[in-house]
């Protein structure tokens, strides 16, 4: 009981203090890497302003004494330059150890798709949303468009992706933190992640940078599930983009399409 | 000092004040333009205050409509401006302007009218950003990012007034910079070598030269954009061939260096001041100078921290970590003597004393914070979150809101002849270090559910409603504490109770100076024989000459 009684505020302490739970080996590394410096830090920060407190408290001047004029004959700055040193030294260590962790693609397991390896999907970014194009065949026939969607990206689970990120208009910053760090969409260049789930579900996303009036609704999510019903999506996605290019097609030739003339 | 004797004539011609406020605007003596400079940006300040209590009202609930997303997206581009351009750094500067002299038993700023074209251009930098509100001011965001900022997202004027604005004041604070430079380098008291420089002084020229070397780039990626967006060029075009990260680099350089100046000013003041009050000298004066040009030199450098997530390559994002993490050596060091003068002295609790103290740890918690996220792995993934903004916010309220509050309530005296009111001061820090908690801390843990930055509202049924009204409730507390200290300081200029030349025994020489010191500052420049001049002074006029005691 008394375990319980301490463990669960600790555990709900630590959910509200650090990001959200990871299902992706670089996302996981990401958060050990926030979780071990943030305690390092924490500690020195504590106990910096711990000795402030202390010293404002412990040396108040109880009744108007002389100045003290004394001067510190000890040499204590190489000292604590040292000390200083080390500890910058140790977090760069820690965290170019996890930094380079994060950045090892691991290939697809074998719950997978596993003839994609990685698979490579494209992530552009607009005024104000997401779309994600899938490779060529996905869909089940040959010779077909690739499949595409908006907001929503639909991936097999234990399925290596490789997320390459670009933007058609301004700078926007692709954000799904239980997956994958953050990737910014600079008009021009492209960029790129990636991130391999470990669980089927569903995680929720943002843009992470300031893109006029409509940032704020610029969310995306990435719907994780099996390779079958991923094949099953992939289909439909393909036969539904099949059926409303026809209509729009059958529209133009009617004429009946707005805004495209007879 | 009216003793009836007659006052020992200086060497030098001096010409009388001229009388009336239009001589004063136009005056070139250092302590006319500190004034200005002061005055200035607590005004900013309100103006500041008052677009952060419009916001978080918006922010107070989910999906509120009490204003519109256009016009919280330029209210949100124009605060970040005025409280980080407008309001912590000519605060801190203005003070250098006023001190510096005083401090260094200088007659004045060298090159004085460059210093008073520096207010200028600061002046017409902020009427420049506010005048847009007549018409459509920018709401290209913070930092107003290519390209965002081109003409072909952001039409109207709004961004070309940012432009100006933000180029006009760094303008200014390079003039003053020059000046502070060559004040320093040039007309220290004889006897004040180097090394027996005060901390203030010597944080002023190290963040004068941080200014001298990080504004061009600024002025350059403006004149760029406004090439840009006016002129048919291409610099920031990627459909043309321009490079949209080019102005990222030039601004994040700007502004790392614009906050590693208010950091490194604001310990200067601190360390200052936490020497005077603890009635002890300064822990290893020498340490703390040595980390302070450290710091300035190192600290710009890590401008790509707040890349990481951007298209660049891993080697530059580990220089940039290795410049950040490098910062805790020198930074640490400055804390480390700061708290080490305080240390085994004779504290003396006034209001000066309580927002150096308060400022010191909120920049504490904002400085730990800001290495976390210098990682490359955690910076990847927690930058540009309010996570990480709640640090950066922690980092200038502390050090340029708190700290420089500290510093004018400290230096009042010798600017106006008057204290401030005691009380209300300590109830205006204890109300803004409150509101700063409640504000930021909520913000935080929003962030890590997934709120992201610079969004005019936030939906309902996340989990974020509590910590949106808490964190908005905070900051109505830290404007009210604000804007009670500002009263307070504006009251006090006619108001306050008289004061000395040293109410609070400093041993530094502006302190030597009359209350409110003439144009010519001393009338007699004394030998420094220490790095503590006021303690020699005192001491040789209570054993010297002819009855007269100097009351500490």
């Amino acid at each position: 009981m008394a375990a319980v009684a301490i463990g669960a505020p600790a555990s709900a302490f630590a959910d509200v203090l650090t990001p959200e739970s990871p299902h992706s080996p670089n996302a996981g590394d990401i958060r050990d890497a926030y979780v071990v410096i943030g305690v390092i830090v924490t500690i020195i920060a504590i106990a910096a302003i711990a000795s402030l407190l202390v010293a404002m408290r412990r040396f108040r001047a109880t009744a108007e004494g002389p100045r003290n004029p004394e001067r510190s004959a000890r040499r204590v700055q190489p000292y604590v330059a040292l000390g200083l040193s080390t500890i910058a030294a140790v977090i760069f260590v820690i965290g170019a150890v996890y930094t380079e962790g994060a950045r090892d693609v691991e290939p697809t397991g074998t719950d997978g798709l596993t003839d994609a390896n990685p698979l490579e999907i494209q992530v552009s970014g607009q005024q104000w949303l997401w779309r994600y194009e899938y490779p060529e065949g996905l869909g089940g026939e040959d010779g077909e468009a690739p499949i595409f969607s908006y907001h929503e990206l639909v991936v097999p689970v234990d399925t290596s992706v490789a997320l390459e990120v670009l933007s058609v208009d301004v700078m926007h910053r692709w954000s799904v933190p239980a997956l994958a760090p953050m990737v910014t969409a600079v008009p021009g260049e492209t960029n790129a992640t990636w991130f391999k789930a470990d669980e089927e579900g569903v995680y929720e996303g943002r843009t992470q940078e300031y893109s006029g009036p409509g940032t704020a609704a610029m969310r995306t999510r990435v719907r994780v599930v099996s390779t079958e019903e991923f094949r099953d999506w992939a289909s439909r996605q393909a036969a539904d983009i099949q059926a409303a290019q026809d209509a729009v097609q059958e529209a133009v030739d009617e004429g009946t399409a707005p805004g495209v003339a007879r | 000092m009216s003793d009836g004797r007659a006052p020992e004539l200086s060497a030098e011609v001096v010409a009388p004040a001229g009388q009336g406020w239009i001589h004063q605007l136009f005056a070139t003596d250092h302590k006319a333009v500190g004034r200005m400079y002061v005055a200035g940006a607590l005004s900013f300040a309100v103006l500041a205050a008052t677009q952060l209590v419009l916001m978080r009202t918006q922010l107070l609930v989910a999906e509120f409509d009490f204003m519109r997303p256009d016009v919280f997206d330029r209210l949100l581009s124009v605060f970040g401006v005025t409280a980080v351009i407008f309001f912590a750094l000519p605060l801190l500067l203005g003070l250098m302007a006023y001190v510096v002299p005083l401090q260094i038993g200088a007659r004045g700023l060298a090159l004085p009218r460059v210093a008073s074209l520096s207010f200028w251009l600061f002046a017409l930098g902020g009427i420049t950003l506010y005048a847009s509100f007549m018409y459509t001011p920018s709401s290209a965001g913070t930092t107003a990012l290519a390209p965002l900022s081109l003409l072909e997202f952001s039409e109207g004027h709004g961004v070309d007034a940012w432009i100006g604005a933000v180029g006009l004041a760094s303008l200014g604070f390079t003039c003053l910079a020059i000046s502070l430079i060559v004040t320093i380098a040039r007309h220290r008291a004889p006897g004040l070598f180097w090394r027996r420089l005060p901390l203030f002084s010597w944080s002023a020229i190290t963040t004068s030269w941080l200014l001298v070397i990080a504004a061009p780039p600024m002025l350059a990626a403006l004149v760029m954009l406004m090439l840009d967006r006016h002129f048919e060029t291409h610099f920031f075009d990627s459909s043309a061939g321009g490079e949209p990260l080019l102005y990222a680099h030039l601004s994040w350089l700007f502004f790392t260096a614009v906050y590693i100046a208010i950091v490194l000013a604001a310990l200067g003041a601190i360390s200052e001041i936490f020497s005077t009050f603890a009635r002890k000298p300064a822990f290893s004066r020498v340490g703390t100078a040595t980390a302070m040009a450290a710091a300035a030199a190192i600290g710009p450098l890590a401008w790509m921290q707040n890349m990481y997530a951007d298209p660049v390559p891993i080697g530059f994002q580990y220089f940039a970590m290795v410049m950040a993490l490098s910062l805790i050596v020198p930074i640490g060091l400055i804390v480390f003597n700061a708290i080490a003068t305080l240390w085994n002295g004779s504290i003396h609790v006034r209001s000066p004393l309580l927002f150096a103290a308060g400022g010191l740890a909120v920049l504490i918690t904002g400085l730990a914070g800001e290495t976390l996220h210098s990682v490359v792995a955690v910076g990847a993934q927690t930058g540009f979150t309010p996570l990480a903004h709640g640090d950066t916010s922690f980092v200038i309220i502390g050090g340029g809101l708190m700290a420089g509050l500290g510093a004018t309530y400290y230096w009042l005296p010798k600017i106006t002849g008057r204290l401030a009111g005691e009380g209300i001061a300590r109830a205006s820090f204890w109300t803004m270090l409150a509101g700063t908690l409640l504000y930021v801390i909520p913000l935080q843990i929003a962030g890590l559910e997934g709120q992201p930055n610079d969004v005019y509202k936030f939906f309902g049924g996340e989990g974020l409603g509590a910590y949106n009204a808490i964190a908005s409730i905070g900051s109505f507390i830290l404007v009210a504490g604000l804007l009670a200290s500002i009263a307070n300081l504006a009251w006090s200029v006619r108001n306050g109770v008289r004061a000395g030349h040293d109410p609070w025994g400093g041993t530094t020489l502006e302190w030597y100076a009359p209350a409110e010191p003439p144009v010519h500052n001393f009338d007699l420049i004394p030998d420094v024989r220490s790095d503590e001049p006021m303690l020699d002074i005192r001491a040789a006029v209570s054993s010297g000459a002819a009855g007269e005691t100097q009351e500490r």
